[in-house]
């Protein structure tokens, strides 16, 4: 069905759209590196070719004119999260040639920004791309390389938006979304528990005491107590009777 | 502090100065010999590096740039007030305390910018992604906005809680003390870019002007367009600094004896004393100017025909030289030039019936190049048509008739018995109170009779003008 590919292929586009802007927001700062620039460079392009494709099939879609009134809000609907979600890459893609420019790495006197983020972004970039390990082969001078290519696909990306506004006459104010507000606490269990535990402890840690660690290293400890006093005792017992 | 849109396509703008000076200075913060020591912050098991101290970063400012304790605890505050540096305890309080609260380096993503301003649709995938985290236990103000956002964006909210579900699932692929520190960032550039209602808003970007169809096609014609206009920028006359300092300096020197606040105001200011009598003094119709006022036509023509009274001077000398046709022309353009619209074609009528015909009562004299251009023009009247016979006889009365009057008996006179008011005596008495501020309005009848007794007895005591 035309519909739920148009989903998945959105999905997918969402994906690296948000792990792009994940990646951008390690930029300039000592977490950036030769892997970053490479990792940013794959995702765009990446993102670039889901758009593109998601772009040709939901215009093919919505050109059709014997859909159904229902199919077609629909339609719309997926078109204009299309179009967000582009623009946000956009935006992050110009963002990041910024940066890019400000902080190129191979030159001595000019210094990344000491953020406390140090470790890598590997497993971000391994999300984006669906792969399980990341493979880098650029060369050294990726950083200044890069950007010419940037600015070339920045420009593409502006004019595949300008063509996207005066093909499809979408009004943005006639969608609907389904969702209510606070649709997102109903989320999937994969995001729900397991993460809201840990970050919800990293919430309390940097302001307060932390009090569900120390509850645990209490327990811990608790538990290793009784087991020394038990062998101790097992050990006593054993050396009277003997 | 301005900011400046260069909107081509609509969303274009420049950084603030401010802001790139800021920027600046946190980039040479960075260095490993010459910038800020940095320590680690030890959270139970987490030890995440890069965090300062408040004392840390008011030493360095000291020793970098040689200011005091102030000083630099100001230019402190303002890296914090700003977001470049974010604090660590307190995260809501963005204060520097020059103690040993820590704090840390905000990524270059989330600087203060004015070309990026912080969008609706990233706060409400903030928003959404802490209203999961936090299973729904916002802050109230952020319950607020949240709601208001979701009214506001609607038509994308699908996108926010799809986008929000996809950045934690993403930010969970770092390791803790990674994932502190990005929670960390956001939460400062959202207090810093939607501060809660009570603090201060540190950036004032205006109202936005959405130019969403204003798209600039970059083709060969627009790079054309480009070309030119930075070709005449560059032609453009340009005075050297040197030069236009001095006459800076030689204009401020010039006027600093009739400037009010450099000089003060004689015999007292109006709006200090509630005395009037400065404003009776250098009114239009007083027999007698005072000389600073005499004074100032000399300094160019402009000023002379600025003042009603020495227009009139100017006039009475001009009929002695039978050269006043001059002046009552140039008044009669400007008439034209300001009046109503509505009056042009029959006010261009009088002025060419008494100045301009050939054997007009008060013909003035100009050149033939322009008297032809102007009669052409006549024929279709508007508002600047007499714009270049009034030019040519300004220029005439200024090389000519102004340097004479100057040298003439008439204004030498003038100038002699023009008046200095004295300044007026500071009230002695002790319990005579001055109202330091400025009168009441008109509609309270009872005070005004009050003030008017005050005012007097303020009078009577000041000294009277008193001629040279």
């Amino acid at each position: 069905m035309g519909k739920d590919e148009c989903k998945t292929m959105l999905d997918a586009l969402n994906k690296v759209t948000a792990c792009y802007r994940h990646l951008v927001i390690a930029l300039g700062s000592t977490s950036d590196s030769q892997n970053l620039r490479e990792e940013l460079k794959k995702t765009r392009t990446k993102a670039q070719e889901l758009a593109v494709a998601n772009r040709t099939k939901l215009t093919s879609l919505l050109k059709d004119k014997g859909i159904s009134k229902d199919d077609r809000a629909e339609y719309e609907r997926l078109w204009v999260l299309f179009t967000s979600s582009v623009e946000l890459l956009e935006v992050d893609m110009k963002r990041s040639l910024e940066i890019g420019q400000d902080f190129p790495l191979k030159v001595p006197r000019r210094h990344l920004i000491q953020t406390g983020m140090t470790g890598s972004t590997t497993t971000v970039a391994a999300r984006a791309m669906s792969v399980q390990n990341m493979k880098y082969e650029a060369d050294a001078n990726i950083d200044t390389v890069d950007l010419k290519e940037l600015e070339t696909e920045i420009a593409q990306v502006d004019q595949m938006m300008e063509e996207m506004e005066l093909k499809v006459q979408v009004a943005p104010w006639t969608v609907e979304a389904k969702q209510e507000a606070g649709a997102e606490l109903k989320s999937t269990v994969s995001v729900g528990n397991s993460s809201v535990g840990i970050i919800s402890i990293c919430e309390e840690e940097p302001k307060e005491t932390v009090e569900g660690e120390t509850g645990l290293m209490k327990v811990f400890a608790g538990v290793i107590f009784t087991a020394v006093l038990l062998i101790a005792g097992i050990l006593g017992y054993l050396v009277i009777n003997l | 502090m301005t900011i400046n849109t260069l909107s081509q396509d609509g969303v274009q703008r420049q950084q603030m100065p401010c802001l790139t000076k800021m920027e600046r200075m946190i980039i040479s913060m960075q260095d490993p010999d010459m910038g800020i020591k940095l320590r680690n912050q030890r959270l139970l098991i987490t030890v995440i590096p890069h965090a300062m101290t408040g004392v840390d970063i008011v030493e360095w400012l000291i020793k970098k740039f040689s200011i005091s304790d102030e000083e630099a605890l100001h230019v402190g505050q303002l890296f914090i007030k700003y977001g470049y540096i974010y604090p660590l305890k307190e995260p809501r309080n963005l204060i520097l305390k020059a103690d040993d609260s820590s704090y840390r380096f905000q990524t270059p993503y989330y600087w203060m910018s004015t070309r990026w301003p912080a969008s609706e649709l990233d706060y409400a995938i903030y928003l959404a992604k802490k209203n999961i985290r936090k299973q729904g236990e916002l802050i109230e103000y952020e319950k607020e906005c949240y709601n208001a956002l979701h009214k506001r964006i609607n038509h994308t909210w699908d996108f926010v809680v799809m986008q929000a579900r996809e950045q934690l699932r993403a930010s969970k692929q770092r390791r803790k003390a990674d994932r502190i520190v990005l929670e960390c960032q956001e939460q400062a550039y959202w207090l810093v870019n939607r501060p809660p209602p009570g603090t201060q808003d540190s950036i004032d970007h205006g109202p936005e002007r959405r130019t969403m169809n204003t798209r600039v096609q970059l083709n060969a014609e627009f790079y054309k367009k480009e070309i030119e206009h930075n070709r005449i920028s560059l032609a453009r006359n340009r005075v050297k600094s040197s030069i236009c300092l001095e006459s800076y300096v030689k204009y401020c020197e010039q006027y600093q004896p009739h400037d009010p606040i450099m000089q003060g105001c004689l015999p007292s200011n109006p709006w200090i004393t509630d005395d009037i009598m400065f404003w009776n003094m250098t009114s239009e119709t007083v027999a007698l100017p005072t000389k600073l006022r005499v004074e100032r036509w000399s300094f160019c023509f402009m000023e002379l025909l600025n003042d009603p009274m020495g227009r009139k001077e100017f006039l009475t000398y001009l009929e002695k030289e039978f050269s006043a046709e001059n002046l009552c022309f140039w008044q009669a353009c400007e008439d034209v030039r300001h009046g109503e619209t509505a009056k042009i074609p029959e006010k261009v009528d009088e002025v060419y019936k008494q100045f301009l015909a050939p054997g007009a009562s008060r013909w003035v004299n100009i050149d033939s190049k322009t008297m032809e251009k102007t009669l052409e023009g006549l024929k279709r009247p508007h508002r600047f048509v007499l714009d270049d016979a009034q030019m040519h006889i300004y220029f005439l009365m200024k090389k000519d008739s102004y340097p004479r009057y100057l040298k003439s008996e008439l204004y030498k006179n003038l100038l002699a018995r023009a008046i200095v008011p004295q300044e007026t005596k500071k009230s002695v008495f002790p319990f005579m109170r001055r109202q330091r501020h400025s009168s009441p309005s008109p509609a309270l009848a009872t005070q005004t009779a009050e003030d008017d007794g005050k005012a007097k007895n303020s009078n009577s005591n000041s000294g009277t003008a008193s001629r040279l």
